[in-house]
């Protein structure tokens, strides 16, 4: 059924179809209208869950860790500085091979004081041994998160599926809300790989000498590119219900594009926008959309952008001392292709500025007149009033 | 589990099948925690050493009857001290700086009745029989209290009583609306299942005691202060003036005149404010005369508070100077005083205040400035061969000559119920180890079972009773961990109304309700003790806290404690201990 819903609520949908058994977190805009609604749910009855109340993220993801351990189905969301406390529980989780599903939206971290969209937040965490979907509206947000339950279950590893702050989780659109039973028949009961039992008791997580520490991460290494290939089967019985279909990655006219604009989260569909008025123009502009950044899909990437002659990655996140992530992880995609394209690397939007589609013509503009990239980063929209602001 | 994509192989994943035991964390350890009972500071104020953070565990579990016999144990009286105690305990309770004092004394009482209602039965009975007899002179709390003891030690002991009932100035001095009759008899009548023979009527005087020396191996002499001590002033022979104690002996015997009028009382301990109350009781007007101040009374300010609502008029600061009979009324004297400076026990220094005096015209008086014994055998002597002076009586114990005993009033520094009762528990206590050890022992084998640092004694650790395994350090309010605490405010103890109590000599301390007798006993920090709160076995992080089903028999598996202290810190009340491992 068709509904208008904000980003927000369509993560509680979906949350609520997937039967989840027991949720725990802590408010912290702009998560917490997700949150709000699902204590609501659990407290009317309208969904048989517990809802922990807990003191801070930290504590959050850990009692989800224990809940999880025991073979329920769990969920929590999040945002900046509250993903940052759980920093070590997400490694806990992966390590435990708990497939634990959480909604990430993304925020600027402070200071500055900031609670506008922003990367910076989820891609730190690029290296706990979490899936990363970044999605582009709210039906996305709702269907993805379903599909990281079954990919998440079938891998044992943790995902957390990625929102921009207000863009996505504040706004309004029409979203499909499946049924009960189609859900059902995607997303049946969750069948844990383990579960903590009284009856036949184990210990989690204890101390793992180096005889066998290195085999356990290649295991969650291999689990990652497990999930990779994985994913297609999980969207094609996605699509074989509910007719949708996303990709790890959505090449968009990339096969004859002179350049390529590489895009996460909701500034695609600004880009599209730019590309329609861009090829109504004769200008040859493609758009590689990266949903899937862990594992992050090397191969399709490579595969997409086998045609293009200039790639710009728009990166709203930026790692000091280097460059853009997005970026980082193209250039490392591509570096071993022979005559793979250049890449050139922009940052734009950081702290929830917008990014128009006056931004990206600007940014196709500077990489179409460009000979080669750059080594470093291109700030776009930079101002001198904003350098000013606050000084005495 | 038909999992569609199901894995061939489980997961190769932190997971230990195999028990964790082998990994003997206790290897780790450089601080060793362990349970280690300590003394509450309300038990070592108690003078009759009773184990109060148990009495109020045991309440709040609804073990009525434990509490009450844990009170025995240490209290032949608890039906007479939950009403007319001066309850130090509750003037050290860790609890004050919280928020306010458990109210322990509302708890005995609340205990004593509960046993009186249920009938319940006491368990301590005679440990023993031994050889020897002990006649105890004076049935008051001293000597009764004695007799309690010693017959639990095994020992035959005959009280001899010269008044019609046993009781003393519980039965003749204190009056009905503070400590109704019923209460006492009953503690009385316990003596008799220990054996303790009361013969009422039968005045010792210096041959008979004597002759008890001859018949027994020792004789207990508790004769209390028996009498109002003279004010040393002319006139105090008219007709009019009495002793006070005599008064109220004289009520409390059954006599009921009609004292319309002005009585005058002159002193200031609970004796003048009972013989003002009583007055009242009688129909009469009552003004108490002090020669010092309000603040300066020996009195128990409660008491004297609820006799100021009671109509009964208090006169600071004045000295009685002279008496005389005047028109069939008496023209009573006093002298003016005043503050100046301050005596060695802080409270003001009064002199003349110049030649100010003042005469109060009255129907009668009463004399209730102190009392001392009523003949001179009755006090111990200063120095004698084989005199041993502790710290609440006196023994004189001469190398193959009777063994007298002394306790009470007379040997007491503070003239209190429970200080008589600590009186008879030490000369009984010291009493038997003179007959199975010797006198030399005495001492050490006193302090031995002395709750914390003492002076009080406990009868469970001389015993050997369980209680004897808590060390001495008395538990400081800042080791116990109040964060499991919430601010709960003290039980009120229900009286009857002011016009209600002045008309009659019925009871003024109403029962409280078992619930709230189990909320208030709640409210105890239970200092020093375990309650099985189980915190410790919560917080292990090593599951190293080992206890029975029903939560019995803590103990730390020390194979594994890695020493850490959570167990320490998180108990509440500071009944356990972390020490540097040797």
């Amino acid at each position: 059924m068709k509904r208008v819903l904000e980003g927000s609520h369509a993560v509680a949908e979906a949350v609520r179809l997937a039967r989840i058994q027991v949720i725990s977190a802590y408010p912290i805009t702009p998560q917490t209208h997700i949150v709000e609604i699902l204590s609501d749910y659990c407290a009317s009855g309208k969904m048989n869950a517990r809802f922990l109340r807990v003191e801070s993220e930290h504590s959050c993801l850990a009692a989800l860790i224990g809940a999880q351990s025991t073979g329920v189905r769990t969920f929590t969301a999040t945002s900046s500085q509250g993903l940052a406390l759980m920093h070590e529980l997400l490694h806990w989780a992966s390590g435990a091979r708990l497939p634990i599903v959480m909604a990430e939206v993304n925020r600027a971290l402070a200071p500055g004081w900031n609670i506008w969209t922003d990367q910076s937040d989820s891609l730190a965490q690029r290296d706990t041994g979490w899936m990363q979907f970044y999605c582009e509206d709210a039906q996305e947000v709702l269907d993805t998160m379903l599909m990281a339950y079954r990919l998440a279950e079938m891998v044992n590893l943790p995902a957390m599926v990625v929102l921009d702050a207000f863009f996505l989780s504040h706004t309004y659109e029409p979203v499909d809300v499946p049924e009960q039973e189609e859900v059902d028949r995607f997303l049946p009961a969750y069948v844990p790989e383990f579960r903590l039992d009284t009856a036949h008791p184990f210990a989690l997580s204890p101390l793992v000498a180096p005889n066998a520490y290195m085999e356990m991460r290649r295991e969650i290494a291999a689990a990652m590119d497990e999930a990779l290939e994985r994913l297609d089967s999980v969207e094609e019985k996605f699509a074989g219900i509910f007719g949708r279909r996303y990709g790890a990655v959505e090449a968009v006219c990339c096969d004859d594009a002179d350049i390529v604009l590489v895009t996460s989260g909701t500034v695609t569909s600004t880009a599209r926008i730019l590309l329609e008025e861009l090829r109504a123009k004769g200008e040859k502009i493609g758009i590689l959309k990266i949903k899937l950044f862990r594992p992050f899909p090397v191969e399709a990437i490579r595969r997409a952008l086998a045609g293009a002659k200039k790639i710009a990655v728009v990166d709203r996140n930026f790692s000091f001392g280097a460059t853009g992530i997005f970026a980082q992880e193209l250039r490392a995609a591509l570096c071993n292709v022979p005559d793979h394209p250049p890449v050139f690397g922009f940052i734009a939007g950081l702290g929830g500025r917008d990014i128009t589609t006056e931004v990206l013509a600007s940014i196709v503009e500077q990489t179409k007149t460009a000979d080669a990239p750059p080594a470093e980063s291109i700030w776009i929209g930079l101002t001198e009033a904003a350098y000013a602001f606050g000084r005495p | 589990m038909n999992r569609e994509q199901g894995r061939a192989e489980a997961l190769f994943m932190p997971r230990s099948f195999t028990t964790t035991e082998s990994n003997l964390t206790g290897s780790w350890r450089y601080m060793r925690p362990r349970f280690e009972e300590k003394t509450a500071p309300c038990s070592t104020a108690c003078p009759a050493g009773e184990d109060i953070p148990r009495i109020e565990m045991l309440t709040t579990q609804g073990a009525f009857r434990e509490a009450w016999e844990t009170i025995l144990m240490e209290n032949p009286f608890p039906a007479v001290c939950g009403r007319v105690c001066f309850h130090p305990c509750e003037g050290s309770c860790n609890r004050r700086g919280f928020d306010s004092a458990v109210a322990i004394h509302t708890m005995e009482r609340f205990l004593a009745d509960s046993a009186l209602r249920n009938g319940f039965r006491s368990d301590l009975g005679k440990l023993q029989s031994w050889k020897e007899r002990i006649a105890v002179v004076g049935a008051g709390p001293a000597g009764l209290a004695a007799a309690s003891f010693l017959a639990r030690l095994g020992y035959v002991v005959h009280v001899f009583e010269s008044l019609p009932e046993p009781g003393g100035i519980l039965r003749w001095g204190i009056p009905a609306y503070r400590l109704p009759p019923s209460a006492l008899q009953h503690e009385i009548a316990r003596l008799a299942g220990l054996g303790v023979e009361i013969r009422t009527d039968c005045r010792i005087d210096p041959s008979g005691l004597e002759a008890l020396e001859r018949d027994y191996d020792a004789v207990f002499l508790g004769c209390g202060f028996g009498k109002d001590r003279p004010l040393g002033i002319p006139g105090e022979r008219e007709e009019g003036v009495e002793d006070g104690l005599a008064f109220l002996s004289r009520i409390r015997g059954g006599a009921s005149p009609r004292l319309e009028g002005v009585s005058v009382v002159v002193g200031g301990g609970n004796s003048a404010v009972d013989v003002a109350r009583t007055v009242v009781r009688l129909g009469g007007r009552a003004v108490i005369a002090y020669r010092r101040r309000r603040q300066d009374m020996p009195a128990f300010d409660e008491e004297l508070q609820m006799a100021l609502e009671e109509g009964i008029e208090l006169q600071e600061l004045l000295a009685p100077a002279g008496i005389e009979r005047r028109d069939g009324k008496l023209a009573v004297t006093f002298r003016r005083m005043k503050i100046s400076g301050e005596d060695a026990d802080g409270r003001g220094r009064i002199v003349p205040d110049g030649e100010a005096k003042l005469e109060i015209e009255a129907d009668r008086l009463f004399t209730a400035a102190g009392a001392g014994v009523a003949e001179d055998w009755h006090r111990p002597p200063q120095e004698e061969t084989g005199l041993i002076k502790l710290s609440h009586s006196i023994l004189v114990a001469p190398e193959g000559r009777p063994v007298r005993a002394y306790g009470g009033d007379a040997t007491n520094d503070v003239q209190m119920v429970v200080t008589a009762v600590a009186s008879g528990k030490q000369a009984a206590l010291a009493l038997d180890v003179l007959f199975r050890e010797g006198p030399a022992a005495i001492r050490e084998r006193l302090a031995a079972c002395a709750v914390g640092p003492g002076p009080s004694l406990s009868m469970e650790i001389y015993t050997g009773g369980p209680r004897k395994l808590r060390t001495r350090h008395v538990v400081l309010p800042e080791e116990i961990n109040t964060d499991y605490f919430a601010f709960e405010p003290r039980i009120t103890q229900p009286r009857l109304l002011v016009e209600e109590r002045s008309r009659s000599f019925s009871e003024i301390d109403l029962k409280i309700s078992a619930g709230l007798a189990i909320r208030e006993a709640g409210r105890c920090f239970n200092c020093g003790i375990c309650n099985g709160c189980d915190n410790c076995y919560l917080f292990c992080p090593d599951v190293s806290i080992a206890r029975g089903h029903e939560g019995e028999d803590r103990r730390i598996n020390y194979d594994y404690c890695k020493g850490c202290g959570l167990c320490v810190v998180e108990c509440p009340r500071n009944a356990m201990t972390l020490e540097g491992k040797s």
